[in-house]
């Protein structure tokens, strides 16, 4: 009863809040026809009437029915087309022919702090939609990005679930400063990881790439920027509940091993092991992979639902993303919520609310495929009850029995988790400035959380060869917090033929992080697994003040801030001529005192050739665009603290004393500054032939001066290391991006074609006071940072070759002889041709592992309904690094101690072979430079992706409510070619791990990515559909 | 009144969000989760530089790759079967190319000048924090402070003995605290660094330290006059010169202080006559199972060692289950203990000789085989050619594996067939290194032929009437010899199962005996140190002979056989000394070193002092790296008179910015 009373007087207070409009002007039926430019009818547009909240929608045939005021507008919207504003002007018929939305360079740019018309930018940016990225379906954007932007460089350094790839933008600039790019999220710089925001929210992204269009984000920005821009509701829509899901299955890509009679072939040639293991036999053929692998499983499902009145918009949303890798027991599963609210208060007051919240949970991480490689497949894994065995004995190692059904028995004895919650907020008002037209105050302020807890629990004698091997657990509990405020003010504004956007900006931020990590053996029961290490004995538990054998601390805390201050003015003329002008003020917590504050800028030029009266008749030309950019950037990702020096801990026990020692690791440095990156860009814009073929062409160099690094000294230095700013590198590029439409609806069918080519050349161009090479950190100047120094491999030695009478100069004290590596000598020869040295380490070279080219393409063809979508990328040049072939990971050992990748080894009867002499030295327990066996050409060109698509138009969609229907399947990686690795191990030839991962002795620089025994890659087919009602 | 309200929160909201962006000390910067160098300026910081001196202990003492460098080339040890080039390269027979590169002579350098530095600088901020907390509880005591003394002087000695002439400047000046950046190194002259450092150093040590510990294992004054003397021995050996090797940087053999070698060589003996005559509470140990078993670890002969501890994974600096194979662990143990899980016997004596009757357990004799370093033969024939008199042939090796199956849990036979078809039960040998070749010992067929593993699957033979499998000393090899017993893992806690056998090793590594100092005093008494008889304890008439039959007299007792794995109570001592010949000298000296300090890493440095590395270890026989091949090789090793000092580390002339010509003569010749 009370609660009715209140509701009443709510309703009579809408009622009359609507009356005014309803009672104003004569209002008349308006009917007409809703068609497209090809003049099919178009089911589902929203017909509105501008001032008021009801609308309707085109039926089947595409009409509509809507009453309107005489004197009122109407508005025609749909996906994918132009919002049309039509007058009623007392017309009761109004048919209606929608425009597609034009992907001219027409198209709005969001270029950071404000978008531009892409007619008007000057800085290089590299825009995709988000119905692009929907191409393919991915667990986040940087899968879907690959081989799409030119300049863009996405390496796979992981291929386990929820992994998200590293992101070089115009290749490397900072050797132990951070290279990766900013990401902006709605405007504000995103902390978390790019694979908590779902791709399907995502409406663009944009790239900055040169100085001039990255400066307004200053420090943060030398390594380019990725704005990405989720949907939004409209305003004035009507309320629509959108759906978008798939699911897919996968197959493990298997690693090339040997099988039981290749490895009992490879055992006998090298002659080492003349005696099987206990559990070995000659005629036993085990395939270790298909008894571990298990079928891979994603899906993901989107549910949205978006709208707006007059005044404001809404658009909620949830994501669920799951992704089972082949590997038992490894998954990724992703929760999202998303909302977004934008509304206007008043004539002059805007605000608006976005909110991204996932949580995530990682099972499975350490999960590798080392150990199951390793297997002897001549191993019986089965005891004579047919029960599993819980190891295999070889020659001379234990192998641990792994199995898919082992990994699903564990039970409680056994658990590597990581739960994750992220959330990002942002919130803005706008407040337009009364009397100053185009004058508006903006203030953005950004709150984001994170928190995770990653724990890891192994049970006495789990995964362990020796059954009585303790147990053990370790927790590590990690709070992160992080905020930005950006006050803004921004002109924009029109004077005849003079366009301004002025923007000025002062911003700060904040960011926190605090983890901590507990570990423990002996854990009491299985039950208590990693949530009580307090249970374990006191002796038995670790609170490690130190750090791990990476350096990484067990104990962390971190704070860092960045205050900024930046002004930038864009002005055009007449359309023709462009300029935009950048000048940021950066301040940096992680710098000296006195060294924290730098002020740099940026300018950059464009000239809209086709527009000056000089191009009218050539009509061939629809745009062209030259574009010529300077400026300054900064890099302050050194880690935190870098200035202060620090003491390393050095726990130790006199006797049953325990105490813990301090030394000097890192000196400080009291001068540490900024590292500058000065970069020129140079491009063309055109499109031509009525805008079939349009495309950029762009040329640019990046000198980066004063780098951040850690120098190690030498050792009688009595410290470690500083971080300082020595050395320079330099970046050079040349981008060509190229879309064509080669079929424009010509009987139905339309043919698109994109296509994207780059080449970046790096170069170290000095090192720390002016050294020519730093062989520990593998730089050298004049090289490319992405480089590799080892010995080259030429070949095998055979007897008939011209030179083996040098053998014994050259190997000397190398009893087996034929068939041994070939390695390329460098030093001088005496008169006589005689090598004067034998082969050493001065015969080490620099490698250079970056292609020569590389780049993406993409083609589109529809007819109807369907459309077929392919998309592809290439590589040209380069060196691979496999360490499954090299000597890092263990699985090339060719002595038949343990499982063997297959190659094709020397044999008296096989001089020619690609691999040595098994019965051949070893260095450690590799073939005599192995590690050279591991480079590969790293050409490729693979298909990632081939999708087929559907989109219903049929009438019955309009009885069941639906507004959009399409049905799709997508076929991941299905062919490659070219590649000398594939060819070869049958393998994908991208990377999948860093350099100092998934190798049994992890030998290369992080910084280098590689083949490691990472979760296998996969081919997979996936079923998808897109439902808007 | 509504938007009115709103608009006037929302003015507050954004002034108040305008002023806090504008704090600056967002700019600030306090670490709060390590310390920064300042700490170092605080009584608390220095005495955590203290302890990360002995806790640096550990980064070499225990390394096996450090151990690798003291010991593979030398007459006690070759590189073994699994080696890989940081053991090849190491033992100068061509197995592997030696050069700058070779990564374990980097080892000792690139290890300890972190060290030096840090004892730099708890010398120099022990001053200042003294000063200005002058008649305050935050004052430092002058005997910690000297405990770092004792380390710079520790490490510099290292240092000369391995390299030559190394620098004393860090950056910051002459033994100062060096927090610059340099990248550039000056190397100071073998006496320079004796006489400006090494001798100060100690002297100061001796003169300050306590002759009691202040914590278990931390130096004392003895410790200090022990270490004196060796390098008072070492210096006046390098003075003398006698088989003229060449020194670098090059400089004239005159001492600074204007003493000659006899002077040093008498300065060495009587100062380890001191110690013997009043050696505090440092004692010989009754038997020489004694000093080594690991139940008796941290006994009064020990007088340095790097600690270890099964109680603590943290303060024990490696994990207690699965080593790292890394620094701080103590690992060296692995590298001289064979495969002995290889052996097979058999269930029920049929064709099958696959069950492991002899698993990987971590107990003393047994632990992580690694193979990476191998004993030639002359070590069994040569050196411990009495194993029945002196016990430490027995108390340095593992000559029988026993069976211990039930450990494992999975064969639960309560006997297995071994050799010649007999049974065995836990406990029982299963393979024992015979003292001598036997004519009777039938051996599988030999390497190549398939079936040179033979039943107990290592090509081991059999004796009529034993259950045991048998090896002869002449069919040692790289792959089968006696494991090093002294060095292997002690644990309370493996229960009735296999422990932690693939564990570093949680058990002090030796440093310096209580042993030692009557070789010192003998090796000085031989050349030419004017003698006087010894009191105390270990009275004696302070000859070389006197002072050596004091340590032989010790190694004819027996208490515990670890062959017989069981009490053994004998006295040979007087066998012992009636063996000892009428006149000692440097041959017989180094000889009786090799046996009481072998496999501790003292080798290489007492061949190099005595200048006797080419002659000693110039040659070595030992067998294949295939079980059953038992074919002696003779290898003849090139150790050239440069090979005496190693090459300074390619890292350190790489690290550097100098000149090429500059980097080129900061390289020690030859190299």
């Amino acid at each position: 009863m009370k609660i009715k009373n209140q509701i009443k007087p709510f309703w009579l207070f809408l009622i009359f809040l609507v009356f005014p409009l309803l009672g104003f002007a004569q209002t008349i039926t308006v009917r007409g026809i809703v068609k497209d430019a090809t003049g099919e009818t178009l089911i589902g547009v929203s017909v509105k009437v501008v001032g008021t909240t009801g609308g309707s929608i085109t039926d089947l045939a595409g009409a509509y029915e809507i009453k309107a005021p005489e004197n009122s507008k109407i508005t025609f919207s749909y996906v994918g087309y132009q919002t049309q504003l039509v007058d009623v002007n007392g017309r009761s018929t109004i048919n209606v022919t929608l425009k597609d939305e034009d992907k001219s360079l027409n198209e709005v740019i969001v270029v950071g702090y404000g978008t531009q018309r892409k007619e008007a930018v000057t800085g290089s940016v590299a825009s995709v939609n988000g119905s692009v990225l929907k191409e393919i379906p991915a667990g986040n954007i940087t899968q879907a990005l690959q081989g799409r932007l030119a300049g863009v460089d996405l390496e796979q350094n992981d291929t386990k679930p929820g992994a998200t790839l590293q992101i070089r933008i115009r290749g490397t600039r900072s050797l132990t400063a951070d290279n990766n790019p900013l990401i902006v999220l709605d405007g504000i710089p995103f902390s978390g990881s790019i694979s908590d925001i779902s791709p399907d929210d995502i409406k663009s992204v944009d790239i900055l790439k040169d100085a001039s269009a990255t400066a307004i984000y200053g420090s943060r920005g030398s390594n380019g920027v990725i704005l990405i821009t989720t949907n939004k509701g409209v305003k004035g829509a009507v309320p629509q509940v959108s759906y978008s899901g798939y699911y897919g299955q996968g197959k493990a890509i298997y690693y090339p091993m040997m099988n039981g009679p290749e490895f009992v072939a490879l055992r006998k040639a090298s002659g080492r092991y003349t005696a099987n293991g206990s559990d070995e036999a000659n005629d036993v053929n085990t395939d270790w992979q298909s008894m571990f692998y298990t079928t891979a499983i994603v899906q993901s499902h989107d549910l949205n639902v978006s709208g707006g009145n007059e005044k404001g918009s809404y658009k909620f949303g949830a994501n669920y993303y799951t992704n089972q890798a082949v590997i038992p027991g490894q998954n990724y599963t992703r929760y999202a919520i998303r909302g977004s609210i934008d509304q206007e208060i008043g004539k002059y007051i805007r605000v608006g609310f976005t909110s991204n919240t996932n949580f995530n949970v990682t099972n499975g991480a350490s999960l590798g495929v080392g150990n199951v490689l390793s297997q002897s497949p001549i191993a019986n894994p089965y005891n004579t009850d047919g029960t599993l065995k819980r190891f295999v004995q070889m020659p001379l190692d234990q192998g641990f029995v792994l199995t898919k059904d082992r990994i699903e028995n564990l039970g409680d004895t056994w658990k590597d988790q990581k739960k994750a919650l992220g959330s990002y907020n942002s919130f803005y008002a706008e407040i337009k400035i009364p009397g100053v037209e185009g004058l508006k105050y903006r203030t953005n302020i950004g709150a984001n959380f994170n928190f995770s807890n990653a724990g890891t629990y192994t049970g006495v004698g789990v995964m362990n060869a020796t059954a009585t091997a303790a147990s053990s657990a370790s927790v590590v509990n990690s709070y992160t917090t992080d905020w930005a405020i950006e006050n803004m003010l921004t002109y924009d504004r029109s004077f005849g033929k003079h366009r301004v956007n002025a923007v000025a900006m002062y911003s700060a931020e904040q960011n926190f992080n605090n983890y901590s990590t507990i570990s423990a053996i002996n854990i009491p029961t299985d039950n208590l697994q990693f949530y009580n290490i307090g249970q374990a004995n006191a002796s038995d538990i670790t609170v490690n003040p130190g750090k791990d054998a990476n350096f990484v601390p067990y104990q962390g805390y971190s704070v860092w801030g960045l205050e900024s201050l930046m002004g930038r003015v864009m002005y055009s003329y007449d359309d023709r001529y462009m300029i935009s002008g950048t000048v940021r003020s950066d301040g940096s917590s992680r710098l000296a005192p006195g060294y924290q504050w730098h002020t740099y800028p940026a300018v950059s030029v464009g000239w809209n050739m086709n527009k000056e009266s000089f191009m009218k008749d050539i009509t061939w030309i629809d745009a062209l665009k030259l574009r010529a950019g300077y400026g300054q950037t900064s890099n302050q990702s050194v880690a935190t603290y870098s200035t202060l020096g620090s003491l390393n801990t050095a726990p130790y026990n006199f006797g049953t004393t325990y105490s813990t020692g301090f030394n000097v690791n890192t000196v400080p440095n009291s001068k540490l500054g900024w590292e500058y990156s000065y970069t020129y860009n140079f491009a063309a814009d055109f499109s031509l032939l009525k805008n079939r073929l349009s495309g950029t062409v762009e040329y640019y160099i990046t000198d980066t001066k004063d780098l951040l690094m850690n120098v190690n000294l030498p050792s009688t230095s009595g410290v470690s290391s500083y971080t300082a700013n020595v050395g320079s590198t330099q970046n050079k590029g040349l981008e060509i991006s190229l879309n064509g439409v080669i079929l424009d609806n010509l009987n139905g069918w339309t043919w698109e074609v994109g296509a994207n080519v780059y080449k970046n050349v790096n170069k170290i161009t000095a090192l720390a006071s002016g050294a020519d090479q730093d062989i520990n950190n593998g730089w050298f100047k004049g090289k490319s940072i992405n480089s590799i120094y080892d010995y080259k491999k030429i070949g095998l030695w055979n007897t008939t070759d011209a030179d083996y009478k040098y053998f014994s100069t050259l190997e000397p004290g190398k009893t087996s002889t034929v068939g041994m590596i070939k390695i390329q000598y460098t030093g001088t020869y005496k008169a006589d041709g005689t090598p004067t040295r034998a082969i050493g380490p001065d015969d080490r070279q620099v490698m250079n592992l970056d292609a020569d080219f590389q780049g993406g393409f993409n083609t589109r063809v529809a007819y109807k309904g369907f459309d077929l979508a392919v998309v592809g990328g290439f590589q040209s040049g380069g060196i691979l690094v496999s360490t499954l072939y090299g000597s890092a990971s263990y699985l090339n050992l060719m002595t038949g101690r343990r499982g063997n990748v297959n190659v094709d080894y020397w044999t008296t009867t096989n001089t020619n072979a690609l691999y040595p002499n098994p019965a051949g030295p070893l260095s450690g327990d590799n073939p005599l430079y192995g590690s050279t066996l591991g480079y590969f050409d790293a050409s490729y060109l693979k298909i990632r992706t081939i999708t087929l698509g559907y989109n219903f138009k049929q009438k019955w969609l309009k009885f069941a409510g639906i507004e959009k229907l399409r049905l799709y399947g997508t076929v991941q990686n299905p062919f490659i070619l070219f590649s000398a690795y594939h060819n070869q191990s049958g393998m994908d030839p991208e990377t999948n791990s860093y350099g100092n991962q998934n190798q049994a002795v992890n030998s290369y620089n992080s910084r280098t990515l590689v083949i490691g025994t990472n979760t296998p890659s996969t081919h997979s087919y996936l079923m998808g559909i897109n439902v808007t009602f | 009144m509504k938007s009115k309200y709103i608009k006037s929160l929302l003015g507050t909201a954004l002034v108040s969000v305008f002023f806090m962006g504008c704090s600056s000390d967002i700019l600030t910067e306090n670490p709060r989760n390590f310390y920064t160098p300042g700490y170092f300026q605080t009584k608390a910081g220095i005495l955590g530089g203290v302890t990360a001196l002995y806790a640096n202990l550990r980064n070499l003492n225990g390394q096996a790759y450090y151990f690798n460098s003291c010991e593979t080339g030398t007459d006690e040890a070759t590189w073994g079967q699994s080696a890989d080039g940081n053991f090849t390269s190491m033992d100068y027979s061509g197995a592997a190319t030696f050069n700058s590169a070779t990564s374990p002579i980097g080892i000792l350098w690139s290890t300890v000048y972190s060290n030096i530095n840090t004892a730099n600088g708890i010398i120099e901020n022990a001053l200042i924090v003294n000063a200005s907390k002058k008649g305050t509880a935050d004052t430092i005591p002058g005997s910690l402070i000297t405990e770092a003394n004792f380390m710079r002087a520790y490490d510099y000695f290292l240092l000369v003995q391995r390299y030559g002439g190394v620098p004393l400047d860090l950056g910051s000046g002459i033994l100062k605290f060096n927090t610059n950046p340099s990248r550039t190194s000056v190397r100071n002259t073998v006496p320079e660094v004796y006489t400006k450092c090494i001798f100060p150093d100690l002297l100061t040590a001796v003169n300050t330290l306590p002759v009691t510990q202040r914590f278990t294992g931390t130096v004392t004054k003895q410790v200090a006059q022990l270490l004196l003397a060796k390098a008072y021995l070492t210096y006046a050996w390098w003075l003398q010169n006698p088989n003229n090797i060449p020194t670098y940087p090059l400089c004239d053999r005159t001492d600074p202080n204007g003493k000659d070698a006899a002077w040093y060589f008498q300065q060495a003996y009587n100062l380890a006559t001191t110690v013997i005559a009043n050696p505090g509470s440092y004692a010989l140990q009754a038997t020489y199972y004694d000093v080594n078993v690991g139940s008796n670890d941290r006994n009064k002969e020990m007088m340095l060692y790097a600690d270890h501890t099964q109680l603590s994974q943290q303060y024990n600096g490696g994990s207690l289950t699965s080593g790292s194979a890394a620094a701080p662990d103590n690992f060296a143990g692995w590298m001289l203990t064979w495969n002995y899980p290889t052996i097979t016997s058999s269930g029920d004596g049929g064709a099958t000789y696959k069950i492991s009757s002899v698993l990987r357990v971590s107990t003393q004799d047994l632990g992580r085989p690694w193979v990476r370093m191998a004993p030639p033969i002359g070590v069994f024939t040569n050196t411990f050619a009495d194993k029945t008199n002196d016990s430490r042939y027995d108390g340095t090796f593992t000559t029988v594996y026993h069976a211990n199956w039930p450990l494992g849990g999975t064969v639960t036979a309560t006997s297995l067939v071994n050799a010649n078809g007999m049974s065995v039960v836990p406990g029982a040998p299963i393979l024992s290194f015979l003292s001598t070749d036997d004519p009777s010992i039938v051996y599988p067929p030999a390497y190549p032929d398939p079936l040179a593993p033979g039943k107990s699957s290592v090509g081991a033979g059999t004796m009529p009437g034993r259950a045991d499998y048998v090896v002869g000393p002449s069919a040692i090899s790289r792959i089968i010899y006696p494991g090093l017993w002294k060095l292997g893992p002690y644990r309370t806690d493996n229960g009735t199962g296999i422990g932690n056998p693939n564990a570093g090793s949680t058990r002090p590594f030796p440093i310096l005996k209580f042993s030692e100092l009557f070789f010192i005093a003998a090796e000085a008494a031989v050349k030419g140190a004017t003698v006087t008889s010894v009191s105390g304890t270990y009275a004696n008439d302070g000859t070389a002979k006197g002072l050596i039959n004091i340590i032989r007299a010790r190694a004819g007792k027996w208490r515990y056989s670890n062959a017989q794995n069981a009490v053994v109570v004998a006295d040979n001592s007087a066998a012992m000394v009636a063996a000892t010949p009428a006149t000692i000298d440097i041959n017989y000296i180094l000889a009786e070193r090799s046996r009481e300090f072998y496999g501790e890493g003292y080798r290489i440095f007492d061949l190099r002092r005595t200048q006797t590395w080419a002659n000693v270890a110039g040659t070595y026989q030992i067998c294949g790296v295939k079980f059953g091949d038992r074919t002696v090789q003779t290898v003849t090793r090139t150790i050239l008179p440069a090979n005496y000092l190693d090459p300074i580390p390619q890292a350190q002339i790489d690290g550097m910015d100098m000149t090429a010509t500059e980097k080129a003569a900061y390289q020690n010749p030859g190299y």
